[in-house]
């Protein structure tokens, strides 16, 4: 026999108190009550009033000793006594089970989860029948398999249902989880019992993070000592030559003794660099290479399969191929132009005559020089110095002796564009349409201008090779500035890393505007992310491929390579192995529900008894009226 | 808030077939609606008496004159105009209980009193506790009701009773006979049944109306009691349950016999009352059938 909801000092207080402040209120009840009457002659006609010597003597004991005892069953029922040993009373447990990528390692015949599947197994069937048990899959989130359920089948498919997962493990965020699922959701709280291999980032053991609860239970999980796998491949082109890529690749010595091992990096099947890791214990190091190719493949880092976890032995990346745009090139002077785009990387111009005119060009660039089409082009086009007449952008007037003296810097197509002073012999001055972006102008108007929109357009208002433009910078930086804005994927620039699914922060860069910034998975869904500073932060617990787009960067995340702890947690002061097996027999039975009863029945009875509906009734018979009253009435 | 007021207007349409009766011949002036065994200037033939000088000769029966060579004289009944006195008591004994005594009888005065004025009786009002109080004189009609009302509502009760002076100061204030309505708990320590009787024999008609409230006649009290008496402050320390509760109304229900026998051997009536009857149920049910109304 024990109490649930107090101790035996509590239940004596709070008795002790209650019974004090119903006999007060008692021995107040029968205190002597004042009353004013109209006149004491009937009162003083009573034969031998029973004045009582003693106020506070007890005038119904019995009542008192049922009020007592009613409350002393109440009080019982509400610190729910039960029958029976604490020991056999049913709890709630929460089992965390480890499916960080580590699990799936292999320890003879069995993978790690294999072990601790068992260990579990073991748990729940070393638990009393009534006890009731969570289990929670921790990995980078706390994922409940299974609310408070007692049945074991139920427990026991949850159990053999769990597998490794691709994220490392986050060991405080489980705990914290088991701790408020306890708070919440628990009647009983028991055990929060960790089953696993315990191998969490060294940054978080380090800094004492880990904080397990008083009810804490851990039952390790064994596994290999040595091993050595990837930690990062990442792929990106080189600034000086867009066709070579320049590639990035680390490994790390989980194990406690020195190891030498050989890296080969394929291309579509050929090896493009080997790599010998001489790697002390615990330590991580890197190598880089470059090679050059225009073609599209796969490229793998592969770690000679050689010990027990080979998850991150292998990373393979698809490198995209080098986007070339094709540029039409309508003129009747091609050799004027031909510098011009032959300077440009990553375009194939295609020089025509006038007559060869195709509107029916629906990739690429078109450039129409000094003609104007029958029909607009239905690609994105460039105009230099159209007929007046004939052009898209409305012209205004014809200025000679034009100075162009003004670019719109802050816009892509005049980025670094500063020349001043620009002698034109000739030139149209545009009247653009709201919308249109004027990139140019003269003292007289606008002389270059854009219209966005699909497909884009724009407008030079003279030639530039026969201006005074011919010899300037700015002339390539213009039609490159132009090729670009038109034909942005082109130009983006790559980089590609394989890493292991969870939190993945990017650095970005300086300019990136963050209202520009997206991030979306293998199927094109976005992403959610936070920019903080230049850092962009989001997180995904399933293993695929991630794109952020920044500008005209693309970065590309194979999250596909798992990445076990640095070290295994070891926590002190804490239960360690599995309990030993509760004592058979049913467990410990409530009895509050009968106190209940019986306090109210008391209570009850004491009212009909002593209590107000006695009075009530005696007031309700009243005295019957006498003869004298019924004839006076 | 609008005050509540003393009696209700519908109340009032149906006190207006009622009237008040008495029983004794009163010698009054013609107006009143009972008639009187006095000879008087009435409409209805009495007797005849003996022509005595100084006799009003419109009287003289002519006729009986002619043929007799004597003198006679016709007498008339008469329905003589009579004074109804309501005495209120404003001791503080009616303000006990839960539901005040004093409210009740203030009503009750109200009621009597607009049913007079009905009739065009005279009605005088007439608060008392230990001493007789200001009076309010009224008649000729309901409209002369709402100063009644606003005499009857400004009454507070204050101070005892004593019945033997206010019926030595009455018989010297009123030395008129009429109708006398006493409405009280009667409830005076000295006792009242000889002052009411002093009041009977004066020639005045009594009709006695008794309240009480209910913990009056029953206290329904139990265990130790500190008792303070509302008009004097004495105080009594009494043990009360079952057996002290029914000596109690014994003794309550003895005193209020005494008081019908003292109202109704000299003439008068007795009503007795417990305020947890209606004012409409009291003025048509014990008040009718006692035939104070009618």
């Amino acid at each position: 026999m024990f109490f649930l909801n107090l101790s035996l000092p509590e239940f004596l207080a709070v008795l002790g108190s209650l019974s004090s402040v119903v006999v007060a209120l008692y021995l107040l009840d029968r205190l002597r009550k004042h009353h004013t009457v109209p006149t004491l002659r009937f009162f003083a006609a009573i034969e031998k009033p029973p004045v009582l010597k003693h106020r506070r003597k007890l005038q119904q004991p019995w009542s008192l000793l049922l009020q007592l005892i009613s409350l002393l069953l109440l009080l019982l029922a509400i610190a729910q006594l039960r029958l029976g040993s604490p020991a056999r009373y049913s709890r709630d447990h929460v089992l965390i089970l480890d499916v960080s990528p580590w699990m799936a390692a292999r320890l003879g015949p069995n993978r790690l989860i294999d072990q601790a599947r068992l260990a579990a197994r073991n748990y729940v069937n070393a638990l009393p029948l009534a006890d009731r048990v969570m289990v929670l899959r921790a990995g980078v989130l706390a994922t409940p398999a299974l609310l408070f359920e007692s049945d074991r089948k139920k427990i026991q498919q949850a159990i053999n249902q769990t597998q490794p997962g691709a994220a490392s493990l986050n060991l405080q965020g489980a705990l914290d989880f088991a701790q408020q699922a306890q708070r919440v959701q628990a009647q009983r709280p028991g055990e929060i019992v960790f089953i696993g291999a315990a191998r969490i980032p060294s940054n978080e053991a380090e800094a004492g993070r880990l904080d397990p609860p008083s009810n804490f239970r851990f039952i390790p999980i064994a596994g290999p000592t040595e091993h050595v796998g990837l930690r990062k491949i990442s792929v990106h082109r080189a600034m000086d030559d867009p066709d070579t890529w320049e590639v990035f690749l680390a490994a790390k010595n989980y194990g406690a003794v020195p190891r030498s091992v050989p890296a080969v990096v394929n291309f579509g099947g050929a090896p493009v660099a080997t790599h010998r890791f001489d790697l002390k214990p615990g330590v991580e190091e890197s190598y880089s290479f470059r090679f050059k190719t225009r073609a599209a493949g796969w490229l793998e880092a592969r770690l000679p399969p050689q010990d027990s976890f080979r998850q991150d032995s292998r990373a393979v990346l698809e490198l995209p191929p080098r986007g070339i745009v094709p540029v039409t090139v309508y003129s009747s002077e091609p050799d004027l132009l031909r510098p011009v785009f032959n300077a440009i990387p990553g375009i194939q111009p295609n020089f025509l005559p006038p007559g060869k005119y195709d509107p029916k060009v629906r990739t690429g660039i078109v450039v129409l020089d000094n003609f104007a089409p029958p029909s607009l082009p239905a690609t994105d086009s460039i105009w230099l110095n159209p007929p007046a007449d004939k052009s898209p952008i409305p012209v205004r007037n014809i200025e000679a002796s034009v100075k162009l003296n003004q670019w719109l810097a802050d816009h892509p197509l005049g980025a670094g564009l500063r020349a001043r002073d620009i002698e034109i012999p000739s030139a149209e001055i545009f009247r653009p349409a709201p919308g249109d972006i004027t990139v140019a102008r003269a003292e007289a108007g606008p002389v270059i201008v854009a219209r966005p929109g699909t497909p884009k357009m724009v407008v030079l208002g003279f030639h530039p090779i026969r201006s005074g433009m011919k010899y300037q910078l700015t002339t390539p930086l213009l039609f490159a500035n132009i090729v670009r804005w038109m034909a942005p994927d082109a130009f983006r620039s790559w980089e590609l890393t394989a890493g292991a699914a969870g939190t993945v922060d990017v650095e970005l860069e300086p300019e990136t505007d963050p209202n520009n910034v997206r991030v979306q998975t293998e199927d094109g869904a976005s992403l959610p992310f936070t920019i903080e500073g230049k850092t962009l932060r989001f997180f995904t617990a399933d293993p695929g491929i991630v794109r952020v787009l920044a500008g005209d960067r693309e970065l590309v995340y194979s999250l596909t390579l798992p990445q076990p702890g640095d070290t295994v947690w070891q926590p002190s002061h804490v239960k360690v192995g599995l309990p030993g097996r509760a004592p058979a027999g049913p467990a410990s039975r409530d009895i509050w529900q009968w106190l209940a009863i019986a306090g109210a029945i008391g209570l009850f009875a004491d009212w009909i008894l002593y209590g107000r509906i006695d009075q009530r009734i005696r007031a309700a018979k009243g005295a019957p009226p006498s003869e004298f009253l019924r004839k006076a009435s | 808030m609008k005050p509540q007021p003393l009696i209700d207007s519908a109340l009032l349409e149906k006190l207006e077939r009622l009237a008040i009766r008495w029983q004794k011949s009163f010698p009054g002036l013609v107006g009143g609606h009972n008639i009187s065994h006095f000879a008087g200037s009435g409409q209805e033939f009495l007797d005849h008496r003996q022509f005595h000088h100084g006799d009003d000769l419109r009287a003289v029966n002519w006729r009986a004159y002619l043929r007799l060579e004597k003198l006679f004289l016709k007498m008339f009944q008469v329905e003589p105009r009579i004074p109804v006195r309501i005495l209120l008591d404003c001791s503080n004994s009616m303000a006990t209980g839960a539901v005040s005594k004093f409210d009740y009888a203030r009503k009750l005065a109200a009621s009597l009193c607009y049913v007079g004025l009905v009739r065009l009786d005279t009605i005088g009002i007439q608060p008392f506790g230990e001493h007789l109080g200001d009076s309010f004189l009224c008649g000729g009609g309901r409209h002369r009701f709402i100063p009644a009302v606003n005499f009857i509502e400004n009454l507070k009760p204050a101070g005892r009773t004593s019945y033997l002076q206010i019926a030595r100061e009455f018989i010297s204030k009123y030395p008129q006979r009429g109708l006398l309505i006493v409405i009280s708990d009667f409830l005076d320590d000295a006792g009242c049944e000889r002052p009411l009787q002093y009041l009977s024999d004066f020639g005045h008609e009594l009709i006695l109306v008794q309240v009480w409230a209910n913990e009056d006649r029953e206290p329904d009290w139990e265990g130790q009691l500190d008792l303070t008496d509302a008009e004097t402050g004495a105080t009594l320390q009494i043990g009360f349950d079952d057996a002290a509760r029914r000596n109690y109304i014994d003794a309550f229900d003895a005193y209020a016999r005494d008081i019908q026998k003292v109202g109704l051997r000299n003439g008068g009536r007795y009503v007795g009352i417990s305020t947890a009857t209606s004012i409409e149920e009291a003025v048509f049910g014990p008040l009718v059938r006692s035939g104070g109304l009618e």
